[in-house]
């Protein structure tokens, strides 16, 4: 309260928000529309007034009645903010509803992190089978060092009901429960020093080596590189007391102790 | 420095009107200047429980709305001399609670000095509620031992974390308090209810009280007297407690465990 004397009145920070795309691959306005009917079963609050960016990069060379379609997409409670990929002629009528246009530099970057992790990995017990062996140290692959550009986001409250959070392009690694209904999300791996009881996406922009790490697993959900499961008849026994973690195995996903994994 | 606690808890029928009429007139009976406000616009309940309805000129809208003065809309309570009720409006809806209006309805019972203002949330986690949560410096989040008001309380946990003003402001968060309702020891040992051990673990904010169920408070709204009055109960006693904790006194959870009838009270039936 105090600190108001030295706040400025406006700060302009970076600030990364989430956002939903609206990838379209029609034009026509009664199919899109019948598409957002049946996807929503006419629950109002379904998208929650998220965040939405659309990308009509399919259907570039076709005609789209702008102002129709954003009322259409307010209307079935996705907010608007950007258009991707539309067409030079317009973007006067996409402005006119106070959307930007969204530029599409370059493809998006995957981040380079699992190939040298997964490469470490075997090559280790084979290389070393002695571990009494100090003579050899230049055959024993070495545990690569992993550069990561981001740092790993860390959260220390319980993650309640209702909220969300999204760890871009890094690991998540979390001190506190995740309750029902809360979902936690990350580029990367998820670690959770508590129980998950929740939802957890692990690998989400599709880095099928993420992994979902959590002391205790009762979780709604666990998905990994867009694969998902549910545990509608609970989850299945494993060994008590021991962290449990959720990997891709091929397409399917695989729930495990750590202990029994190594 | 006047205290500004709001009760809530998500889902509808845990409690939160009981505790709040409760819970002011305890704070009222150890001398503190109370209020109490009721923000279930549309539904209002609190001047029954209070057993003020008949007194009801003019409401918490018509204060915000300019139609009345604080002074005009307060009642004084039947009890305690420093506890004072705010009631909501029946036939407007929760639209008509601004934030601005709040603000300055709070802001001007701070300044007739009253010590402690307790915020009656509507259920729900629409406007009413998160009006009634704003501007709370502590909340009292009330939770059945049962799944689903665990969940809602989860989520109302979240939502203060998010829009109320302290957290907006970056410092020091609200205060949560846990009150466990309506908890019968009966049912948590026969393996039909969650103890409170699991709702703590679940929501992990501390515990400021357990109350049991019990077939006084019915009474106690029925008649309109806040369950605090109902001497000797021990709903009574265990809300007694909750305001002993409050205020900073440690006392140790009762009605927490259940002991068969003996033999006496088996065959001339206990109450």
């Amino acid at each position: 309260m105090q600190n108001s004397l030295t706040r400025k009145p406006i700060e302009i920070k970076i600030s990364t928000v989430v956002a939903v795309a609206i990838l379209l691959n029609e034009s026509s306005f009664p199919a899109l529309e019948a598409a957002l009917q049946e996807m929503t079963a006419g629950s109002p609050d379904f998208f929650d007034d998220e965040f939405a960016v659309i990308d009509v990069e399919a259907i570039t060379d076709q005609e789209l009645d702008w102002n129709a379609l954003i009322p259409l997409f307010k209307a079935h409670g996705l907010n608007p903010v950007a258009v991707r990929h539309a067409r030079e002629q317009d973007h006067a009528t996409i402005r006119s509803h106070g959307l930007s246009i969204d530029v599409v530099s370059k493809p998006r970057q995957e981040p380079e992190i699992q190939s040298a992790a997964v490469d470490a990995a075997p090559a280790q017990p084979a290389a070393n089978p002695a571990p009494a062996e100090p003579v050899a140290p230049a055959v024993v692959a070495e545990p690569q060092v992993i550069i990561r550009n981001m740092p790993a986001m860390l959260v220390d409250t319980p993650v309640r009901a209702g909220q969300r959070i999204y760890a871009r392009g890094a690991d998540l690694i979390i001190t506190a429960s995740v309750n029902n209904g809360a979902e936690v999300i990350a580029d990367g791996s998820i670690h959770i020093y508590a129980p998950l009881r929740g939802r957890a996406l692990a690998g989400a922009t599709g880095n099928t080596e993420a992994r979902i790490f959590a002391l205790t697993m009762e979780p709604e959900l666990v998905s990994i590189a867009g694969i998902y499961r549910t545990f509608e008849n609970g989850f299945p026994p494993l060994q008590a007391h021991h962290p449990v973690q959720v990997k891709l195995n091929g397409d399917s996903i695989e729930v495990s102790s750590v202990k029994s994994a190594g | 420095m006047a205290r500004i606690i709001v009760v809530t808890s998500g889902k509808g029928g845990v409690g939160k009107t009981t505790s709040s009429a409760s819970f002011a007139s305890g704070l009222a009976m150890r001398g503190h200047k109370t209020a109490v406000l009721d923000f279930d616009v549309g539904l209002r309940n609190l001047d029954l429980i209070m057993g003020c309805e008949r007194r009801v000129v003019y409401d918490l809208v018509n204060v915000i709305s300019g139609e009345a003065s604080l002074n005009q809309a307060l009642i004084k309570d039947k009890h305690c001399d420093n506890l004072f009720i705010l009631p909501a409006s029946q036939t407007r809806d929760k639209d008509a609670l601004t934030e601005e209006g709040v603000e300055r309805v709070l802001n001007d019972l701070i300044k007739m000095d009253f010590e402690y203002i307790v915020c009656d949330s509507p259920a729900g986690i629409e406007r009413g509620a998160v009006m009634a949560l704003t501007f709370a410096d502590e909340a009292i989040v009330v939770t059945n031992p049962e799944v689903s008001s665990v969940r809602d309380s989860d989520r109302i946990l979240g939502i203060i974390q998010a829009k109320s003003k302290r957290a907006q402001a970056g410092g020091e968060p609200v205060k949560e308090h846990l009150l466990i309702t309506r908890y019968s020891p009966k049912r948590v040992e026969a393996g039909e209810m969650l103890s409170y051990v699991d709702v703590q673990e679940i929501l992990r904010i501390p515990l400021i009280g357990v109350i049991p169920e019990s077939e006084a408070v019915l009474h106690a709204s029925n008649q309109g007297n806040p369950a605090i009055h109902m001497k000797g109960s021990d709903v009574s006693e265990a809300y007694e407690d909750v305001v002993s904790r409050f205020l900073g006194t440690e006392v140790p959870l009762r009605f927490i465990n259940y002991e068969k009838p003996g033999l006496l009270q088996r065959i001339f039936g206990g109450k």
